[in-house]
């Protein structure tokens, strides 16, 4: 029997409080049996040290006081230098529409904006997050 | 955002006559029932009779009565109908009358009938001449505080709530973000300059940067020649906050003393200012019910007046200067009932800490109706939403307001979402005729007894905080509650048992139709370069002096002085000292990290 091991970074900048629909997704995640790293960052590199530490699956970034395509392109720059490109990224939060596409544009997957269901959100990583099965050696 | 509404800005002879002397009572008079016996008797006798058809009908829809069962948003239990017996066991003193102990129907002998309660709009965004522009053009627009002076409700940028510089790598594309771009005693300059310092009414939005704003404020004002004590206006000292939100801050203990110092500095030298703002919109916000709101409101201020009184003061020199910011939610008559339940239970932990003087007990409340509540999708609902909300607000009885605007989902508002919010404010004010009557809801059986479920429901939970030690000891605590009502509210949302029209309920295909604001782009460039000309500017010998005296205070304030670190702060920021600067010198000495 294998079991799906995601590995889930959660992040927000630390200069923001609307950290309320972040922290729900955490628990939902959680809850749906991913693994949830969540971390407040003050700078974008912050975000891809975890994630390389941990070796994360999924990097989602919420943001919602703009300020996110700085770090969009720094950790998808920095994702691709380290030949990590097959970490997912997705933002969500309050994203303007005209920003969606530049987001793309740097190597974000998807983009959840406000309402966004966290069925959804768990679905889109399923669906698209890099599976590693692992065998517990006691298993046949 | 605030508890501006600064009743002091009344002159004497115009100001309210507080009429309650004798705050243990209404001049000691206990009442007699509302109620004669005879008459609850048959008050019950009539509901026996109505529940009888209500349940006939039930039963038509489908409904077993004995299955049928409704709650508040908080959960609290409510009948379909009420009676006179529901609040027949109450003392009519617990009401009392506008004015008088215990405050339930209102702070004052008079509400709206002579002044209205105050526009308060939130502003700030970009450089500071941008949001001196929209300061202006709102005030144009008839956005008016008490007798006819202006109240600029002011928020600061994310990289000032980080107490970061704007040049620091963290803050790329957050200058000016959320927030106005205001890092100095220079910038303060060009935010203030030729508006009539003691004629406007002025509450800095910080988070944790507290201090350094307010120094940068009291340099400024020293500079044009206007005496602090002549100042009139907020600060926030939101430091409890980090039990809910995750942004870095400082540790719990820390922050409170940073208030309690503070409140010793303004004691003594602008008793007009208002120094510690109960942030009880920014717990709803985060999730929390309108009982933990409330609760958790109350348990902040009664832990933040002890530290206070632990410094030395009386309850009475500094209470009056408490304000409260409340938030007004979706459910209607949970949030008015909220805040008058808030008005009751203040006034009389209050009166237990010791104060005597009504003005302590008083709960000045400014209003700012959910943003949370608001929707992405079909953003123009958002108006109809925010109506409701500060209609609630005004049949409660509040003191000043901020009406969200319609986009406030998607941006920092345009100026038009802003212009139409002052008008939800003007045409209820204006318009509507509710502004004849002081708590014009009250003695309705519904709000009475909804009044009293959620007096006692949060008592509840302050007593549960106050067995742990006090808020500031069960950060914890406060945090597990507020994100399970949290998520609680979102599940119930995508049951759809919550309904949010145009979110989860006649959903319409869509794109955003509307105008969205966005800051000016050249605005991050100008702010760092501003702030590295200022560096290089300045007199260095000077700052570098006072950046070490400040040091020394912070020092000395971490060894428990209270009194050294708030003017050692106001020197350094006339010598050109930074916000980042001087947020820098007390994350060192008194540590910074996220809350959890």
């Amino acid at each position: 029997m294998g079991a799906d091991m995601i590995r889930v970074l959660l992040c927000k900048t630390t200069m923001e409080c609307h950290d309320r629909g972040v922290r729900y997704l955490a628990t939902k995640l959680r809850d749906a049996g991913l693994e949830v790293i969540f971390m407040n960052f003050l700078e974008p590199r912050e975000i891809i040290d975890t994630a390389i530490e941990e070796d994360v699956d999924v990097i989602g970034v919420s943001s919602s006081v703009e300020g996110h395509l700085p770090v969009a392109r720094e950790v998808t720059r920095r994702l691709a230098e380290l030949e990590k490109e097959n970490v997912l990224v997705v933002f969500g939060g309050v994203i303007p529409e005209r920003d969606i596409a530049l987001l793309r544009e740097t190597g974000v997957r998807e983009v959840f904006g406000p309402g966004s269901s966290a069925a959804a959100i768990i679905e889109f990583i399923r669906a698209n997050a890099r599976v590693r099965s692992f065998k517990l050696e006691s298993e046949p | 955002m605030s508890a501006a509404a600064n009743t002091d800005q009344i002159p004497s002879e115009t100001r309210p006559v507080d009429t309650a002397p004798n705050p243990d009572g209404v001049a000691g008079m206990a009442f007699p029932p509302q109620f004669t016996a005879e008459f609850v008797e048959a008050s019950r006798a009539l509901e026996q009779e109505w529940r009888a058809n209500f349940d006939a009908v039930s039963r038509k829809f489908g409904v077993n009565p004995g299955d049928y069962e409704r709650h508040t948003d908080s959960g609290l239990p409510v009948k379909p109908a009420y009676f006179p017996h529901d609040v027949a066991g109450q003392g009519y003193e617990t009401l009392s009358a506008p004015g008088m102990f215990p405050f339930t129907r209102g702070l004052h002998p008079v509400q709206y009938q002579f002044m209205h309660w105050a526009n308060q709009p939130v502003i700030g965004y970009g450089l500071p001449e941008e949001t001196r522009k929209r300061m202006d053009y709102l005030q144009s627009q008839g956005m008016t505080g008490y007798f006819g002076n202006t109240f600029y409700n002011l928020v600061y940028d994310l990289v000032s709530h980080e107490g970061v510089d704007p040049d620091h790598p963290a803050a790329e594309g957050r200058v000016g973000q959320c927030g106005m771009a205001v890092y100095s005693r220079e910038d303060d300059a060009r935010l203030f300059d030729g508006l009539q310092l003691d004629r406007i009414n002025v509450v800095h939005i910080s988070y944790y940067e507290v201090l350094p704003v307010l120094a940068h404020y009291l340099a400024y004002a020293r500079r044009r020649g206007v005496p602090w004590g002549r100042l009139g206006g907020n600060s926030m000292s939101w430091y409890y906050q980090s039990a809910y939100v995750g942004m870095t801050c400082f540790p719990p203990k820390a922050g409170m003393n940073l208030a309690v110092e503070l409140v010793n500095f303004c004691t003594r030298e602008m008793p007009r200012w208002n120094t510690v703002n109960i942030f009880g919109y920014g717990m709803e916000e985060s999730g929390a019910t309108a009982v933990e709101e409330l609760a958790f409101s109350v348990a902040t201020g009664i832990d933040y007046a002890r530290a206070c009184v632990a410094s030395g003061l009386h309850p009475d020199q500094f209470l009056s200067r408490f304000g409260f910011q409340i938030s007004q939610s979706n459910d209607f008559f949970e949030e008015i009932c909220k805040i008058r339940a808030l008005r009751r239970l203040w006034a009389r932990k209050c009166q237990a800490l010791g104060a005597r003087d009504p003005k302590s007990m008083h709960v000045r409340i400014h209003t700012h109706t959910s943003g949370a509540m608001l929707t992405a999708q079909q953003p123009i609902n958002n108006l109809i939403r925010t109506t409701l909300h500060a209609f609630g607000a005004a049949l409660a009885g509040v003191q000043a307001m901020e009406v969200s605007t319609f986009d406030e989902a998607l941006a920092i508002p345009t100026e038009h979402a802003h212009t139409l919010a002052l008008r939800v404010q003007q045409i209820i004010q204006e318009e509507s005729g509710i502004t004849r009557v002081s708590d014009p809801l009250g003695g309705s059986y519904y709000v009475e007894s909804l009044t009293n479920q959620l007096e006692a429901a949060a008592e509840r939970i302050i007593e549960e905080v106050e067995a742990r030690g006090g808020y500031h000891q069960c950060h914890d605590f406060v945090r597990t509650r507020i994100e399970a009502s949290a998520a609680r509210w979102r599940d119930l949302a995508d049951a759809k048992e919550r309904i949010l029209v145009g979110m989860n309920k006649y959903q319409a295909a869509e794109t955003q139709a509307i105008d969205i604001f966005k800051v000016n782009p050249d605005s991050e460039r100008i702010a760092v370069e501003r702030i590295r000309a200022l560096r290089a500017r300045r007199d260095t010998g000077r700052w570098g002096k006072a950046m070490s005296v400040l040091d020394d205070a912070a020092r000395r304030f971490t060894a428990g002085e209270i009194g050294v670190l708030m003017p050692a702060m106001i020197e350094a920021s006339d010598a050109d000292a930074t916000t980042g600067e001087l947020m820098g010198v007390l994350k060192l000495h008194l540590g910074w990290a996220p809350p959890y």
